[in-house]
């Protein structure tokens, strides 16, 4: 399943320092969040939608897979707010339907903002190795070791779980397990599920934990790092770029 | 180097009635190779813990004590290969070890190399992910991130108890050859490869209490009786076995069970995705047939059984009791007669008590007769009757023996087992295999993945070989006997 997120080619987005990269891209969330302006998140969604389809140097079929959680987002946020937002200037109404200009403007706001937030997010996280971007996070920024190798082991873990889910549902074919139909059976099946695959993953978690004492893991002591991250020129010129970038989206939408 | 030591230890796990160890005392000379021996919950892991310092620094649990000397330098090797790792690779494995030390950078690497090649694991780049390592080898990562440590003490706790053979030899081989002058206290119950090496012996009986410590030899002549009954797999255990009343009679006038066909296949495809990985050319089955499956890890032996049991794409000619079984995508059922045991007994556990464990499976039988039968599983399988306790609350033996007996319903004539006797102690794999051999008796037949090369020789009426995704046949015929001519 890993594998599947390897890229075509190494873009310099790779390069930049992860937990930086980190930075600029969650003030580029948030930035899109607390926009009001139409012209300016249609040119972040554009900016954003050239990272990802250029920079992140995955294939296109890949990226068009990807595209399509993207799209169905910016259709179901835009045609909610498109049909049923208020507004004056009546364009077309029909039962509860009802089109007004102000609700073509908010449809578009929303679904550039929605396509922004998968345009990013996804930039992210095909362009940083988890590993390596809480390296960063833990000497550029200061996160304490114990989430970063927290979220690291658990990531080790969910090969195990993907592995054992297969198992139990072959277990329940082979036991001839009927479920009930409708609400009952889901039920029923969430939890013949859920508890075996809790009770391991709490009781592997646990050894973790205790191996990794057991290797003199300390909480909050000083520790050299494998992976040295630290800034070079690429993570200057990335945030030269993207604040230029910003910037000429900003200009674009106000002087048109 | 001191002596490490506990005096008067007492300790109780929470929600327990009475105390795990009573005023134990006990202790170990620097240089000492320890074996800790005893029933599984007489607390010999607890012991290892206790005097690492693991409890009550990382396991809180309490405990009193009126003197105890810790080492001040130790490793710890647990027993699944699985659960030790935090990290995906093998460097960045070893590496955790050595940011916790505090090493800088510039030596890490010629450290890592260093470690890898003392414990004999050979990697080609130390940048490999530690998932495509085989159980033995991923122990000797655990070792080599311990030795790390540069530890005075090692705590081995069941390294080699979910190891595989040849996965044993080597661990144990590079346990012997990184730890000459060291410390070394091991909790173990294969030990026919380190009861020449230990120098002390300690027996632990049901209750925790210390009933023996001294020399292997000593120990291996004066309690034969309290290592069987405890399912030590000490020396000599299996020609013991043999000549017992019980296998004797069992193996004494064995034969064909009925000269029925069972299961016949033929250019038979078995598939991962779009990956053939398991490909038959042409067998069968009798009824009352005992086959072991054996081969390499990764070989293709479980592979094989989710084809025959149909979880897998297949094709190709397969009967069941003369029923030709087609794959289908959807609607799929299950051929009928045949039932699977997977490895892991919990994962095949569906209910909350063990009656129900052993009815759930019986569509349409009414409910008396259901618990009827259920309780005929649980007193043929030596399962306490129980009501309201729930399977994951049984000991590990109890469980694998639940696990077989649900897969017993009334329809049920073959029986296909994943590596039934796995991690057991020798007590649990006996009955195990007698009650399988008593089923076989009555009909049953068997199919069944093993390493153990005992139980091939001594049970299997027909053996199957399994290389690299390919099934070779040596079907045998006339049971335990001639068997042994052909394998050897």
């Amino acid at each position: 399943m890993f594998n599947w997120f390897t890229p075509k080619r190494k873009t310099w987005l790779f390069r930049v320092n992860p937990a930086l990269k980190f930075i600029v891209f969650f003030a580029f969330l948030i930035i899109t969040l607390v926009n009001q302006s139409l012209p300016f998140a249609i040119s972040q969604a554009v900016l954003y939608g050239i990272l990802f389809y250029v920079f992140s140097g995955y294939s296109l079929k890949k990226l068009s897979l990807l595209s399509i959680p993207l799209v169905i987002s910016f259709l179901s946020t835009g045609l909610t707010m498109l049909l049923f937002g208020k507004g004056e200037a009546v364009l077309w109404q029909w039962g509860l339907f009802k089109i007004s200009e102000e609700s073509i403007q908010h449809a578009l706001l929303l679904g550039s903002k929605s396509l922004s937030f998968g345009f990013v997010g996804f930039t992210f996280i095909l362009t940083i190795q988890p590993v390596l971007f809480f390296y960063a996070m833990m000497q550029q920024f200061r996160l304490p070791s114990k989430y970063a190798y927290s979220f690291i082991a658990a990531f080790r873990l969910i090969p195990a779980v993907t592995e054992e889910l297969q198992i139990r549902r072959n277990a329940l074919k082979v036991r001839n397990i009927q479920f009930s139909k409708g609400v009952k059976g889901l039920y029923e099946r969430l939890q013949s599920y859920t508890v075996p695959l809790f009770a391991q993953s709490i009781r592997r978690a646990q050894r973790i934990a205790v191996a990794m004492e057991a290797k003199q893991y300390q909480m909050g002591a000083a520790r050299t790092y494998y992976y040295p991250t630290q800034y070079n020129t690429i993570d200057r010129v990335f945030l030269l770029v993207m604040i230029c970038c910003l910037c000429s989206a900003f200009l674009l939408s106000v002087y048109r | 180097m001191n002596n490490i030591s506990v005096t008067d230890l007492r300790l109780k796990f929470p929600g327990e009635d009475g105390l795990l160890f009573k005023d134990l005392s006990f202790s170990v000379r620097p240089g000492e190779k320890v074996l800790m021996l005893g029933p599984s919950g007489s607390g010999k892991s607890t012991l290892l813990q206790v005097l690492s310092g693991i409890i009550p620094n990382s396991i809180e649990l309490p405990l009193k004590v009126k003197d105890i000397q810790l080492p001040d330098s130790w490793g710890f090797v647990f027993q699944d290969p699985d659960t030790q790792f935090c990290m995906t690779y093998v460097d960045e494995e070893l590496a955790f070890v050595l940011e916790n030390l505090q090493v800088p950078r510039e030596e890490m690497t010629l450290r890592i190399e260093e470690v890898l090649k003392r414990v004999d694991l050979h990697v080609k780049d130390p940048h490999t992910p530690i998932n495509e390592m085989s159980q033995g080898m991923k122990q000797r990562l655990a070792l080599a991130s311990v030795l790390l440590l540069e530890p005075d003490v090692l705590f081995l706790d069941e390294p080699s108890a979910l190891l595989d053979p040849e996965g044993t030899q080597q661990i144990w081989t590079s346990i012997k050859e990184a730890t000459a002058d060291k410390t070394v206290i091991i909790v173990e119950h294969k030990i026919d490869l380190i009861a020449d090496w230990v120098d002390r012996v300690v027996l632990f009986n049901d209750h925790g209490v210390m009933i023996a410590d001294g020399s292997p030899a000593e120990i291996f002549a004066n309690f034969q009786q309290e290592l069987k009954r405890y399912g030590i797999w000490y020396p000599g255990v299996w020609e013991e076995y043999k000549t017992s009343k019980a296998f004797q009679s069992m193996t004494k006038n064995r034969q064909a069970v009925a000269s029925q066909e069972k299961i016949q296949i033929q250019d038979f495809h078995g598939y991962r995705g779009q990956a053939e990985k398991i490909s038959v050319k042409q067998a069968t089955v009798q009824a009352g047939d005992w086959i072991t499956i054996v081969g390499e890890n990764g070989s293709g032996k479980s592979t094989l059984l989710l084809s025959l049991m149909q979880l897998l794409r297949t094709n190709g000619v397969y009967e069941v009791n003369g029923v030709p079984i087609i794959w289908k995508k959807k609607k799929r059922q299950l051929p009928k007669g045949l039932s699977l045991v997977f490895q892991n007994p919990e994962l095949q556990f569906v209910t909350n008590s063990i009656t129900e464990e052993l009815t759930v499976s019986l569509h349409g039988m009414p409910k008396a007769d259901a618990e009827h039968y259920a309780k005929e599983l649980i007193r043929s399988f030596n399962l306490p009757y129980s009501v309201s306790r729930h399977p994951y609350q049984l000991s590990t033996g109890q469980k694998r023996r639940l696990s077989v007996a649900t897969a017993l319903t009334p329809h049920t004539d073959i029986l296909l087992l994943d590596e039934p006797t796995f991690g057991q102690d020798a007590r649990n794999t006996f009955a195990i295999l007698e009650k399988l051999e008593q089923l076989r008796t009555e009909g049953m037949t068997i199919l069944m993945v093993t390493h153990d090369t005992e139980i091939v020789v001594n049970f299997a009426t027909a053996i199957w070989t399994v290389v690299d995704g390919v099934l070779h046949t040596a079907n045998v015929a006339g049971g335990a006997k001639n068997v042994q001519l052909v394998h050897t």
